[in-house]
């Protein structure tokens, strides 16, 4: 029961971001969180599926509205970035639910959408990037939250 | 009832009234029986001799490839039905050939397992001068049931029709290649040039006969004096303007009929880059990328858009207008597409003016999908982009776009096993798809799709005749259809030859650059060492990306393939091995090699083929020289 309340919850935080800024934050899983914490986070409320590259994918197991969470760590194994995927027959997520979208950079056109919010969390001293994308104009297909500010952008790098 | 009747009136009253229309609808029905095989089928026994034979409709046109062709206009369709179980059909195949007269006619042969929307499991694509195309099927591989053979006119003028055979026979025994394997030369930078030369690109310019390459910094312009034998090379250093600042991996890309070079330095979510059109005399400033592109692993690759011919515009004109929109905006005619990877997706990005500006990055795949980063971009001649894959899922896998980079699929690369180098792939002139790579237990492999990566077939290990036990960098091109070559560093030293090579014992191996090259569609490969006496690393290559220890990572992550107009296959490595002392060692079987007995340099080097075929027939008569 309490598995089933605890992402309910977490999902509303989610929800109600809207008209705010969003925070960096996606399903309980923070930027700049221990291997340790995301892995304990990510256990409660997914399974594994794949690791690449330092880089792992996680299938969402009591989730509505996203299906897959990816999750990439620097060199310090902290969260670097947090990208969840919308399930195709799950509940949809507007753009708007993200944050709100008057204070996002938006790119793409029709069909390839892009609201990016580069945001500066002063109390965490953390700079980063919220970027919701998708085919449709007014739902979302991923949402992704990102560090900034580390030596380089590119701690995946090849 | 009476409202039935108005409107059979309405109906006849309108058709009276258009006779156009009338006649053509005739036309078509006429054209239909004209052009249909003859008979349309036929039945197969299990039976060494079974045998049908048919009348092609004398079908004319000129295709891309089988992607472009419209049936009943272009091509023609014959179906076989096989009777009984594959196990009936032990020791015999089933052998389709079509033949005609004229011999500068060309006309292709493309066998699905059943109907048209099945895989192509075997085709014949050969080139002017021919008069005819013939397959093998193994019926105990492939299966029993309707086969559907497509013969596509490639190029064909009215008046010389084809006439198809389908027999069940014994099979060939000899699966070796024949004639004589191609030989080549390597052609180090000069001191200053070149030096550190990590993950090389290299591209051919038809227009001026000029080699062009990257090597981190450096961009060259190699030019080859061949009224000298064995010919000289000379590098000039031709860096654009704003790509030999700063850089977190470099590319250069050469569109080898516009002769438009590409040159690009990642640089965060874009990269710097620039054009040139002459070979690095004067550059134009573009873009660099996609807007929001990822940040990582970029790639530059372009070629024809995907257009539609005249018959296909008649036949389907909506998604024919829907391509027209992504095709060119400028005077530029071919397509440019940036592709990269970040935060748990790759995009890819497409530039309708030649590489000066590009839309928005389009997500091709995630990583629930496929790993991240990702080979090189390849464009057929019909338009369509492919993008390779060393792990999607349990295989390799090839992305393509069929529109021109609005959508892509991922395709899995059957019977491939994920590795950690990525992936390259050719494609010929009629758009069979090469995928060179490297299998799961480091063996180099090549396998061959005729249908867009839907289905492969003649994967095989080209390291066998030099035990290669160990592989990286793959990379391919293709020229005819039939004619590819497959480059790649291999070592027949066992073990954990890729690895951060931090165990008590180092890694013990030479690597030399092999190059496998097939003139007959994949189904034979002549493999030849193309760094004889001159080893390219001692030790471990490590392609485990930023987490390998110093000194494992000199080459870091890709090679590089071109071919030029007459065919001549060149090849841009980085070589890791220039001191006497340890091109010596390399060539002493005794001696120890390891990554400590290496000299851990990053010179650019060019393989340039001297003798043998080319990749293209047409230049066949006039041999290479050195």
């Amino acid at each position: 029961m309490r598995r089933a309340v605890l992402p309910a919850l977490l999902l509303f935080s989610v929800a109600s971001f809207a008209a705010r800024q969003p925070a960096p934050q996606i399903l309980g899983l923070r930027l700049g969180m221990s291997y340790a914490q995301a892995h304990s986070r990510l256990s409660e409320i997914g399974q594994f599926k794949s690791e690449d590259e330092g880089q792992q994918v996680w299938t969402l197991t009591h989730d509505q509205r996203f299906q897959y969470a990816i999750i990439g760590f620097d060199r310090d194994h902290q969260v670097r970035y947090v990208t969840v995927l919308a399930r195709p027959d799950g509940k949809p997520v507007r753009y708007a639910e993200v944050g709100d979208i008057a204070q996002a950079t938006r790119s793409g056109g029709p069909g390839n959408l892009r609201y990016t919010w580069k945001l500066n969390d002063k109390r965490a001293r953390l700079e980063y990037l919220v970027i919701a994308k998708g085919k449709d104009q007014h739902y979302l297909d991923r949402y992704a939250i990102k560090r900034l500010g580390l030596e380089n952008e590119r701690e995946d790098r090849d | 009832m009476s409202r039935y009747t108005a409107s059979s009136v309405g109906r006849a009253t309108r058709f009276n009234f258009q006779p156009g229309i009338f006649l053509a609808l005739a036309a078509l029905c006429f054209a239909t029986l004209v052009y249909a095989a003859t008979p349309s089928s036929s039945t197969l026994n299990p039976v060494n001799g079974s045998s049908a034979s048919w009348a092609g409709g004398g079908i004319a046109g000129a295709t891309a490839d089988e992607t472009t062709c419209v049936d009943g206009t272009d091509c023609d369709v014959y179906t076989i039905t096989l009777t009984g179980s594959p196990a009936n059909y032990k020791g015999l195949i089933l052998a389709i050939s079509i033949s005609h007269q004229i011999k500068l006619n060309d006309y292709d042969l493309y066998v699905h397992k059943g109907d048209l929307t099945g895989p192509v499991i075997a085709s014949s694509t050969g080139g002017i001068p021919e008069t005819g195309e013939a397959v093998v099927i193994d019926p105990t591989v492939s299966g029993t049931g309707v086969y559907t053979v497509h013969v596509v006119d490639s190029n064909v003028a009215p008046g010389d029709p084809y006439t198809g055979v389908a027999t069940i026979t014994t099979p060939p025994t000899d699966s070796l290649a024949h004639g004589t394997a191609p030989t080549y030369a390597n052609y180090q930078s000069p001191p200053g040039l070149g030096d550190s030369s990590g993950e090389p690109s290299i591209g051919a310019n038809f227009n001026s006969g000029r080699i062009m390459t990257q090597a981190v910094f450096d961009t060259l312009q190699v030019t080859f004096n061949t009224n000298t034998s064995p010919a000289t090379a000379t590098w000039l250093l031709k860096d654009g303007p704003n790509t030999s600042i700063t850089t977190l991996d470099p590319i250069l890309f050469t569109d080898s009929h516009t002769g438009r070079t590409v040159v690009s330095q990642l640089f965060g979510t874009t990269s710097l880059s620039a054009f040139t059109d002459n070979d690095g005399e004067t550059y134009t400033v573009s873009q660099g990328g996609g807007i929001a592109s990822g940040v990582d692993h970029q790639t530059v690759g372009g070629g024809p858009f995907r257009l539609c011919t005249a018959d296909q515009l008649l036949a389907t004109p909506v998604p024919c207008a829907q391509l027209a929109v992504r095709g060119p905006i400028t005077q530029y005619p071919h397509a440019v597409y940036y592709a990269s990877q970040d935060i748990g997706d790759a995009a890819m990005a497409l530039s309708q003016d030649g590489g000066l500006t590009y839309e928005a990055a389009r997500p091709m795949y995630t990583l629930v999908d496929c790993g991240g980063l990702h080979g090189h971009i390849k464009v057929s001649p019909s338009g369509i982009v492919y993008l390779p894959n060393k792990s999607c899922g349990n295989t390799q896998g090839l992305i393509v776009s069929m529109d021109n980079g609005l959508t892509f699929t991922v395709e899995p690369v059957t019977g491939s096993t994920p590795n950690s180098s990525d992936p390259s792939v050719g494609i010929g002139s009629k758009g069979r798809v090469y995928f060179g790579y490297v299998a799961g237990d480091g063996h180099p492999h090549v396998t061959v799709s005729d249908d867009q990566g839907r289905s492969w077939h003649h994967d095989l290990d080209v390291g066998v005749p030099f035990s290669i036990r160990n592989t990286v960098f793959p990379e391919v091109v293709a020229g005819d259809n039939d004619r590819a070559s497959f480059f790649f560093l291999g070592t027949p030293s066992a073990g954990d030859a890729t690895g951060a090579d931090t165990g008590p014992t180092p890694f013990n191996g030479v690597w030399h650059g092999y190059i496998a090259t097939t003139y007959n569609g994949g189904r034979t490969w002549f493999t030849v060492d193309a760094t004889p006496r001159d080893a390219v690393q001692l030790g471990v290559i490590c392609t485990q990306g930023t987490t390998c220890p110093n000194g494992t990572r000199n080459l870091l992550d890709f090679n590089d393939l071109t071919v030029d107009k007459i065919g001549r296959v060149f090849a841009a490595y980085t070589d890791g091995c220039i001191t006497a002392a340890c091109i010596a060692r390399g060539n002493n079987s005794t001696a120890s090699h390891t990554r400590l007995d290496n000299d851990g340099a990053t010179k650019a080097t060019v393989i340039r083929q001297s003798t043998g075929l080319g990749l293209f027939k047409s230049q066949d008569a006039t041999p290479l020289k050195p």
